[in-house]
């Protein structure tokens, strides 16, 4: 046993992630067995108000806030974007996800086990800061001679998709609980460009033939995406039929995908427990609706030669301007095609530990075999997205605080690739069997999200039952 | 015990509530959107040629031909983004001559319709076998005469070798380049 748990817990650690750090561990809150299907739960039932049990938002630029383009200070935009540009590197990134749980319900089969199911929406888009290409467009060559800009700066993933979910928590002895989500996904949109490889650069020939010489070498630019040709195609389609299009694919009518969530807690002793989950172990099938675009090739050139005379042997005036097209259209070539392609999706996995103290109380429900609960819990978490170029890591201490049966908070503080003053605060309520929770990180940057790298804020309602 | 959860829970609701309904973007003007513009400047190379003797002979007599012309079509000054958004271009032309004569360069700019907006006329001067001399010319088009190179779409390269008494034997380097400066 532990073996396993040395093992899984390992696992989470070097996979680690996670977007929503305060519900996590929240033993009152359904939602949090959609982060760890292992959690250990304090609740017999419980049925989201549809629509409403969930919606979640959560934006982050590591390298740039509004206030930096922005900013009311009679300065010039352009100068602000240009340096803005130049502070940021390639590996800052651009990062959107929410989700919209539509349905959530769960209730306990006996003693040792907990069903919960639902759907809910999701939307996750994720770009790395193109510096190269963007510094060109922006700037262009004349500030870069012979430095190369790179396209593989170009990086991103974004996709639509509606999950459908079914998901078991075991207690598998007084210790350890184990969980796992089995998950279906139904796409709608995907785009994703990534592991693109390719250089420009224009090098000044102080010996060659002319005083540049412009390189394209190992250029590779895949561009795949799905259900994004019919709204390309439908000229003139407004924003309400292309909504009625997307919302149509989400019942299963677009590309279609697998994934497992897997997750544990184990009780140390009474007083410490530890807990890791692993989330979106899957892939979508990206088969309708696809469209491919490549862009591939090498050519440099110093310019086009006139050879004298005006005229060819035919008496014409030679086409270098067509010779020259020609050749670099067969150097640098574009395609776009329609192959299906697999997407993962971006595993996320967090690793907490949480240590109880404070009066303990015996929560007096025959249901629940959990032992005892402290009004206190201080913990870390560790927690991470696999993205493109590597994880994205988050640290998290946090206080969670029972102020008494039906009130609870969590004050937590992250360290993450945004900010070093992330504070986040979660409060949950329940008059009677209804629920409602608010959670919101970041919340030093809520009095100016101009001058804020990331915000979240998650909040709902539901019906818990206890008995 | 029971003051201490009554001002947890008004301390946590009023932190909460207060940091969200004052959620909001200041010392920011987002108006200025209407004001972001891309301005590249590009370094890019046009022609290049290199000739000697045998290019200024009469393929029909082998004598001398003093003039010699080409032409090339520059289509990329057709496109949107030159049309629309090119406000400057520095041209540069370089002759690296080792002819023992003075020769006209002219470098002509035409029209669809082959009416000449522009031309760039200098005397490439004369070096020498084993010593090349090198002519540099700018040619700088500000905004106010944009509009020539918008309207031009070929470059006509022209040398007319000047009269002298040394053999006319040597080389001809020609480079080119413009610097492109575009606002989108």
């Amino acid at each position: 046993m532990w073996k396993l748990i040395c093992f899984f817990l390992l696992f989470s650690g070097t996979v680690v992630a996670q977007n929503k750090p305060l519900l996590f561990n929240v033993d009152d809150l359904p939602q949090t067995l959609m982060s760890n299907p292992g959690a250990q739960i304090n609740f017999t039932g419980h049925i989201g108000i549809p629509l409403f049990s969930q919606i979640h938002l959560s934006a982050g630029s590591t390298g740039a806030d509004l206030y930096d383009i922005f900013a009311d200070d009679g300065g010039n935009i352009n100068s602000r974007i240009q340096e803005t540009m130049r502070n940021m590197d390639s590996r800052d990134y651009f990062s959107v996800n929410q989700q919209w749980e539509i349905i959530s319900l769960g209730w306990k089969l006996d003693k040792k086990n907990y069903l919960s199911t639902g759907i809910y929406q999701e939307m996750d888009a994720f770009a790395y800061f193109p510096k190269d290409p963007a510094i060109l467009a922006n700037e262009g060559n004349s500030n870069y001679l012979n430095e190369p800009f790179y396209f593989d700066d170009v990086s991103f993933t974004g996709e639509i998709m509606t999950v459908y979910h079914l998901g078991i928590n075991h207690k598998f002895d007084k210790r350890l609980t184990v969980g796992a989500r089995a998950k279906f996904y139904s796409g709608i949109f995907n785009a994703e460009s990534t592991g693109n490889t390719g250089r420009f650069t224009t090098y000044t020939t102080p010996n060659g033939r002319n005083v540049y010489r412009h390189e394209v070498v190992d250029l590779d630019v895949l561009i795949n995406t799905s259900g994004f040709a019919p709204l390309k195609e439908e000229e003139g389609m407004t924003v309400e039929q292309a909504t009625a299009e997307l919302l149509s694919r989400s019942f299963f009518g677009g590309n279609v995908g697998f994934g497992l969530d897997l997750g544990l807690s184990y009780i140390l002793d009474e007083q410490f427990i530890l807990s890791g989950s692993v989330q979106d172990l899957g892939a979508v099938f990206q088969r309708k609706e696809v469209e491919n675009y490549r862009y591939f090739g090498a050519y440099e050139t110093s310019g086009i030669e006139p050879l004298f005379p005006d005229l060819d042997e035919n008496d014409e005036a030679i086409p270098y301007w067509d010779i020259f097209e020609d050749e670099v259209d067969r150097n640098l070539r574009d395609q776009t095609t329609n192959q299906s392609y697999t997407t993962w999706r971006p595993i996320k996995a967090n690793f907490a530990m949480e240590y109880g103290f404070g009066p303990a109380f015996l929560p007096c429900n025959y249901l629940s075999v959990k032992k005892v609960r402290y009004m206190n819990l201080l913990g870390m978490q560790l927690s991470g997205v696999k993205r493109p170029k590597g994880f994205v890591y988050a640290f998290t201490t946090y206080w969670d605080r029972k102020i008494n049966e039906n009130q609870r908070f969590k004050l937590s503080y992250s360290l993450d690739d945004y900010s070093l003053t992330n504070i986040g605060l979660m409060y949950t309520r329940t008059f009677n069997k209804f629920n409602v929770y608010l959670a919101a990180n970041n919340l030093l940057a809520f009095p100016n999200l101009a001058k804020a790298h990331s915000a979240s804020v998650q909040l709902g309602m539901q019906l818990v039952f206890n008995n | 015990m029971k003051f201490f959860s009554f001002f947890l829970i008004k301390s946590t609701g009023l932190i909460a509530i207060s940091c969200l309904l004052l959620g909001c973007a200041k010392d920011i003007d987002l108006s200025q959107r209407e004001d972001i513009t891309l301005s590249p400047d590009l370094q890019v190379d046009l022609l290049i040629y290199n000739i000697n003797e045998s290019d200024f002979e009469d393929p029909n007599t082998g004598n001398l031909k003093t003039r010699i012309s080409d032409t090339v079509r520059l289509e990329f000054l057709d496109d949107d983004y030159i049309q629309k958004d090119l406000f400057s271009v520095s041209f540069y032309f370089r002759h690296i001559n080792t002819f023992p004569r003075e020769i006209e360069s002219k470098i002509r700019f035409l029209s669809e319709s082959n009416a000449e907006q522009f031309s760039v006329n200098y005397t490439i001067k004369p070096g020498a076998n084993g010593n090349p001399i090198t002519t540099e010319q700018y040619e700088l088009i500000e905004e106010d005469r944009i509009n020539l190179v918008r309207r031009s779409i070929k470059m006509v390269v022209e040398l007319e070798v000047q009269p002298g008494t040394s053999a006319f034997e040597g080389e001809l380097d020609f480079a080119s380049k413009g610097f492109f400066s575009f606002e989108f």
